[in-house]
């Protein structure tokens, strides 16, 4: 089995424009991989189209994983194959508690074909333990497991939510879109050591830090950084690409790339 | 309760004034009463229906109803220590007996017994209901639960509720209406007047329930006095038609209305709510807030007022409806009215409707939740601030069941 993320030559449209103009990118296990790129060059299109958002409409090239087509398959389909992607802007679901909506993924996760739910579900007691653990390393305070979910939460607690159904999920590759945006100091240091621990914890994981600041990627170090520009990866390198673009911002490649397509 | 049933059916269209008297009669009413449900049913049989555009009778055969006449012995359980306390809890044709003074001070002074043709019909024919009396300062801990179904071959039901909350009293009142499927038409008439003192908190749970077949046209109001509270949890689940008018008079200076509802209209249903709020106090509030949902060819109504007079300075109101549809040939209707003859008030209102959002329904698949089920968790925690409310956990849960077979 082929545990690689790969993705060909994919064009995606939103509303008939084209945003993704060809993108070829291969995510391995256990790498923290990094996606950069200025305001609107494809990030979270890229994001959004790997797990399957229907506004996203994918008008040529493939993605593979585990040997599945990941583009014929439902976002929730893709979530049982391992993919997760913890959203930029997370949705409040009025009415639906933390831990019931944690509890009904989990076992949406667990469920088996011609098995009874209730014989896959996870039992009360573990669940518990492992949300309690979770949650306490997080620093998420205990009420929120009857809060509904993300209604009221500030940018930071939404944040950190996502990063506590990840890792009640453990997903073999995770997408992060822009979790740095919108946190403060505290909250960056709390959630990237939230997917640091997870990642010690299950090393095989693959990672994609999608970001368009170099912040984050001083608290959870990327081994490979990839840069997106309109719709394409122009370059790729190592964690000192970051750096690079941290000094002397995006310009320097969107020049590099211009006079590559010139000559 | 009489001890023999003087239960008799009549279809609707031979019924009499004499015959409705005779009953009442034998059933010892007052010489009032009796009087009251004569004039009642001429004036009854003597108006035109209202004419309600989304409310549609046209396939109701109400000449065939079997209508019950006398004493239907409403079932009326609760803990005999409060009578040490001087409330009363009963049926209302028992306190017209026994309580026959409180009765007559209250009975048709909230709902206008010929208000239209149904409010008169009502008035004609009710029998038993609850009634219900909190004297000063009592707080009644547990709520008191009534549950209303058909007598046997009857095809109607009018039962009256009274509930009076004295001064500085606190109660929960919680009626629901409840029967299997029929394939006969089922008329549901009934009707709950709520008298909330100063100072006074009344919670009023009302379910309606039935089973189909059933055509609801229910009244219901409450007025308030000074600093009265009533929080209001309506569930409109059941039958095949509905029609509620319901009014919260906020009369006194700093009362407080606090209303919620849950409506979910499946099938070929069609379930109307016409709430209405009068501030007339100065200082009161009302909060409304209705969730709806509809789906195969079911339809919706919410027909909301929000009236401040002249003399309600110092309001504070706000008034939310939001509708999800889950088919495309369901359909919602929301009225939202507000008049304001204050100059004094803050007035807010807020509706939303529409299919259920696809960020919300990608946000809970890309967490390995399926499709069917995604929707059944939106539609049931859109639904939970209200079913929260129920103070009974039996009725919370039969709601939750009944919701949950319905999406």
């Amino acid at each position: 089995m082929n545990t690689d993320l790969v993705i060909k030559d994919l064009h995606v449209n939103v509303e008939d424009k084209e945003i993704l103009k060809g993108l070829n990118l291969t995510v391995k296990p256990g790498t923290i991989h990094a996606i950069m790129g200025p305001n609107g060059s494809g990030k979270s299109t890229l994001a959004y189209t790997l797990m399957g958002h229907p506004s996203y409409t994918v008008t040529g090239g493939e993605v593979w994983y585990k040997d599945q087509n990941v583009l014929e398959l439902e976002a929730d389909e893709r979530s049982k194959l391992g993919l997760f992607l913890a959203f930029q802007y997370p949705v409040a679901i009025p009415g639906v508690t933390v831990a019931n909506f944690l509890r009904s993924a989990l076992n949406a996760h667990r469920a088996e074909q011609g098995k009874d739910a209730k014989s896959t579900s996870i039992p009360v007691a573990q669940f518990r333990k492992e949300l309690r653990g979770n949650m306490a390393a997080l620093e998420i305070d205990d009420s929120f497991v009857r809060r509904y979910l993300n209604e009221g939460f500030s940018g930071g607690e939404k944040k950190r939510i996502e990063i506590l159904q990840m890792a009640m999920l453990k997903p073999s590759m995770a997408i992060m879109d822009e979790t740095d945006s919108g946190l403060d100091i505290d909250a960056l240091r709390i959630v990237s050591e939230g997917v640091n621990t997870l990642y010690g914890q299950q090393p095989e994981m693959g990672v994609l830090v999608i970001t368009h600041y170099q912040r984050l990627l001083n608290y959870i170090k990327p081994h490979v950084v990839s840069v997106l520009m309109d719709g394409r990866v122009v370059r790729e390198g190592g964690a000192e690409l970051a750096l690079e673009l941290e000094e002397r911002g995006y310009d320097f490649i969107r020049e590099e790339v211009l006079s590559n397509a010139s000559k | 309760m009489p001890a023999s049933n003087t239960l008799t059916l009549t279809i609707l269209a031979d019924l009499t004034d004499a015959q409705i008297a005779e009953a009442a009669r034998a059933a010892g009413e007052p010489e009032w009463m009796i009087e009251r449900r004569e004039v009642a049913w001429r004036f009854f049989s003597e108006s035109l229906p209202p004419i309600w555009k989304r409310t549609d009778l046209s396939k109701f055969q109400s000449e065939n109803i079997a209508v019950p006449l006398g004493p239907q012995g409403t079932l009326v359980q609760w803990d005999a220590k409060l009578a040490e306390q001087g409330v009363i809890y009963t049926t209302l044709a028992a306190a017209l007996r026994d309580h026959e003074a409180l009765v007559k001070q209250y009975i048709g002074t909230a709902i206008d017994p010929l208000g239209h043709k149904f409010n008169a019909l009502h008035a004609a024919l009710w029998q038993d209901g609850i009634f219900l009396y909190v004297p000063k300062n009592v707080a009644v801990e547990l709520p008191l639960q009534a549950i209303f179904t058909l007598a046997d071959g009857s095809h109607s039901t009018f039962p009256h509720n009274l509930i009076i909350a004295e001064r500085g009293a606190s109660v929960t009142f919680v009626e629901e209406f409840a029967s299997l499927d029929s394939e006969q038409q089922i008329l549901a008439s009934p009707a709950t007047e709520i008298f909330v003192g100063d100072n006074a908190k009344v919670r009023f749970v009302s379910a309606q329930t039935w089973g189909k077949g059933v055509y609801h046209i229910g009244a219901q109001r409450a007025r308030l006095g000074r600093d009265g509270a009533i929080e209001w949890i309506g569930l409109n689940l059941g039958g095949q038609v509905q029609h509620i008018e319901a009014e919260a008079t906020l009369e006194g200076n700093g009362s407080r209305v606090d209303w919620v509802a849950a409506t979910f209209a499946d099938g070929t249903q069609s379930l109307l709510t016409a709430p209405m709020v009068r501030h007339i106090g100065t200082n009161a509030e009302s909060h409304l807030n209705f969730k709806t949902v509809v789906d195969d060819s079911g339809y919706s109504t919410f027909d909301g007022m929000v009236k401040i007079d002249h003399s309600g300075q110092g309001t504070n109101s706000r008034l939310e409806e939001h509708a999800i549809h889950l088919s495309s040939a369901s359909r919602s209707d929301s009225i939202p009215g507000l008049q304001i003859d204050a100059n004094d008030v803050k007035a807010g209102h807020a509706s939303t409707s529409g299919q259920i959002e696809e960020e919300q329904l990608f946000y809970m698949l890309s967490r390995g939740i399926k499709r069917e089920e995604a929707i059944h968790m939106i539609v049931t925690g859109f639904f939970e601030p209200v079913l929260d409310r129920i103070p009974l956990e039996d009725l919370r849960e039969r709601a939750a069941v009944l919701v949950e077979a319905k999406i």
